[in-house]
């Protein structure tokens, strides 16, 4: 039975939806943050593992994107909704700017722009504290008017969802293709007529575009906004978990975001050695299974109703060279 | 605004400029040698700063020998760090080496942050003095540490610029990043400067590590602004080059301090200044990728 595999995800995903409401409110925000993690991760995936653009300014775009729906909501009384919209619009437009500004840079020059615009979008938000509050946190008024998580639950469900069926139908349309013959070689992509520019520009936009939509949500969850939501350590936390996962797919990524979310949750009582200890699985992870941890299990899951399993596996995982060739 | 208070700002400017310069000139000679952009380089930087301070609290050994043997330790580290996390960049068979690199180096970055932490505590420490005191000249007052650093920083510049310039094993390290396949034919073992390299730019970095805590204080955290700091310098004075590093470091350092000197509002004017030299970063990014000093067979694009 071919696609057995998205019968069984449609199936956990009812169970989940259905059971959502036995989960304890802990466990519950556990799920909730790790599905905005989700989001940040599928989308970073896309820019970092299908074009190769390693952007270290994710998570700042994030942050635009909840500060401007946060401040907009508060200033005008807009709809939270309209607010979240406008800021995934300017996270969508700023994002399309900064991927045309570096248009020539590749590697690592466009990884330390992107820090740089990372740093100062989160000095300027803990600086100008008569607008942001800065270091205090800006107060969001948040989604739902209830004390309850199970809405919030749902709402993050729902975005995650589109998300992926959006970033998805991306990847696996002839988009995805150009953006991955970018990501191997610009200059051949551009001989075979790809329009690279137009690519790597759009690529940045939409990849900015989910990070705001899930900085949005999440000041709107949690109700406070802070400009450590931009900074270093959760880039670097959303690094650990889509390259743990396995960068190079949504789903992987998406997986990575869940596992490593769940496992700090988890592993609490170790404190703060959990950081340390995901550094070190994350340079494992890089040093000998580079495709990522979760790589071979989704490839396995995908082939679960094929017959020959086996060998469509071995087929169809290439990115290792034979040294023989 | 008095000129005693500039000279000081200039003064202490070139103190800072200096470390900079030295902690940048790492990461260049890294780049050249390994073609890689080190993320993790202020990190060895404050692994530096704690070395020489356990060093001199534990064992009682004077600061300079202190900020030595703090050298030495760190440049076996990068080695050893070097041999286990980046030999894949020397294979063939490893695909996109930009991306392994990269990740690699945030990711040990990420790593050494967080087990400093809690290896060393969150809390600021601060080191003896090197040389206690203030120095009068005039209206300028200038602490005798900042002159130590500024002094021995470059002591060590000058150092490695003759290494350079003027031995054979400086002689040997141009010659890989210029190619590696010629240096090969000429007899030089390429694998075995890649460790050499990111040793010295490890224990460089150790260095201003060691001379900077008695001034400012130790704290994990304390490597991610040089470090984006060095990028500035590097980028600005053209990746691969010694010499550029050490000018656009004096230059920053100075630019830096002046901005803090005359920015309009004081209580900002800190947190403004970190965001003026990243704006610096990437203006010249954008318009002159290759920096001002840079040589053209070092030019990644």
């Amino acid at each position: 039975m071919r696609g057995f595999h998205v019968y069984i995800l449609l199936a956990t995903a009812a169970l989940a939806l259905v059971f959502a409401d036995r989960l304890s409110s802990y466990w519950m925000h556990v799920a909730i943050i790790a599905m905005f993690y989700g989001i940040l991760a599928s989308s970073w995936s896309l820019l970092a593992g299908y074009v190769g653009l390693f952007s270290l300014g994710h998570m700042a775009f994030a942050s635009i994107g909840g500060y401007a729906s946060g401040l907009l909501v508060q200033w005008y009384g807009i709809p939270i909704p309209l607010g979240m919209a406008a800021g995934v619009a300017l996270c969508c437009a700023l994002g399309g700017l900064i991927g045309w500004v570096c248009l020539r840079m590749s590697g690592p020059y466009l990884a330390i722009f992107t820090l740089g615009f990372a740093e100062i979008v989160r000095i300027i938000l803990a600086t100008e504290d008569d607008i942001t509050s800065g270091m205090a946190g800006l107060h969001v008024q948040r989604l739902f008017d209830t004390p309850s998580r199970l809405p919030y639950f749902y709402t993050a469900f729902a975005l995650l969802a589109v998300s992926l069926l959006l970033l998805g139908g991306m990847v696996r349309s002839r988009w995805g293709l150009f953006l991955r013959a970018i990501r191997e070689d610009e200059q051949a992509a551009s001989a075979s007529g790809v329009a690279v520019a137009r690519f790597r520009i759009l690529a940045f936009a939409i990849a900015s575009g989910f990070a705001g939509l899930a900085g949005g949500f999440y000041g709107h969850y949690i109700g406070i906004l802070t400009p450590s939501l931009g900074g270093l350590d959760l880039m670097a936390l959303l690094v650990v978990m889509t390259v743990i996962g396995g960068m190079e797919r949504l789903p992987t990524a998406v997986g990575g975001a869940f596992v490593v979310e769940f496992l700090l949750e988890v592993l609490r009582g170790y404190g703060q050695w959990r950081l340390p200890l995901f550094g070190i699985v994350l340079l494992l992870t890089m040093r000998f299974a580079r495709n990522g941890l979760l790589t071979p299990l989704w490839l396995k899951f995908v082939q679960l109703g094929e017959p020959q399993a086996a060998a469509a596996i071995a087929a169809r995982d290439v990115p290792q060279k034979d040294p023989a060739q | 605004m008095s000129w005693d208070y500039l000279f000081v700002q200039v003064a202490n400017g070139a103190v800072i400029g200096i470390i900079y310069a030295l902690i940048a000139v790492g990461v260049t000679l890294i780049f050249s040698i390994l073609k890689i952009v080190n993320f993790a380089h202020g990190d060895l930087y404050m692994l530096g700063g704690y070395c020489a301070y356990y060093i001199i609290t534990l064992l009682g050994i004077p600061p300079l020998a202190a900020m030595f043997l703090s050298m030495a330790a760190i440049f076996v580290l990068a080695i050893i760090l070097e041999r286990l996390l980046l030999t894949p960049l020397y294979d063939d068979a490893t695909e996109r080496k930009d991306e392994y690199g990269l990740i690699v180096t945030f990711g040990l970055a990420f790593f050494l942050r967080n087990a400093a932490v809690m290896a060393f505590g969150p809390y600021p420490l601060k080191p003896p003095s090197f040389i206690p005191g203030v120095q009068q000249l005039g209206g300028l007052t200038v602490t005798n540490d900042r002159l130590f650093a500024g002094g021995v920083g470059i002591v060590l510049i000058l150092a490695l610029l003759y290494f350079m310039h003027r031995t054979i094993w400086g002689q040997a390290l141009d010659a890989v990043s210029q190619s590696r396949e010629s240096a090969a034919i000429v007899g030089i073992n390429a694998q075995r400067f890649n460790s050499f390299a990111f040793g010295i730019g490890a224990a460089l970095a150790a260095a201003a590590g060691a001379l900077i805590a008695p001034i400012f204080s130790l704290a994990p955290d304390m490597g991610v602004l040089p470090n984006i700091h060095a990028f500035v310098i590097v980028i600005l004075g053209g990746m691969g080059s010694v010499l550029g590093s050490i000018l656009a470091g004096l230059l920053l350092g100075e630019a830096e301090n002046l901005f803090t000197a005359f920015f309009p509002d004081p209580t900002r004017a800190l947190a403004y200044t970190n965001a003026f030299g990243l704006l610096v970063l990437m203006i010249v990014l954008v318009l002159r990728p290759q920096g001002f000093f840079g040589r053209r067979h070092l030019r990644m694009e």
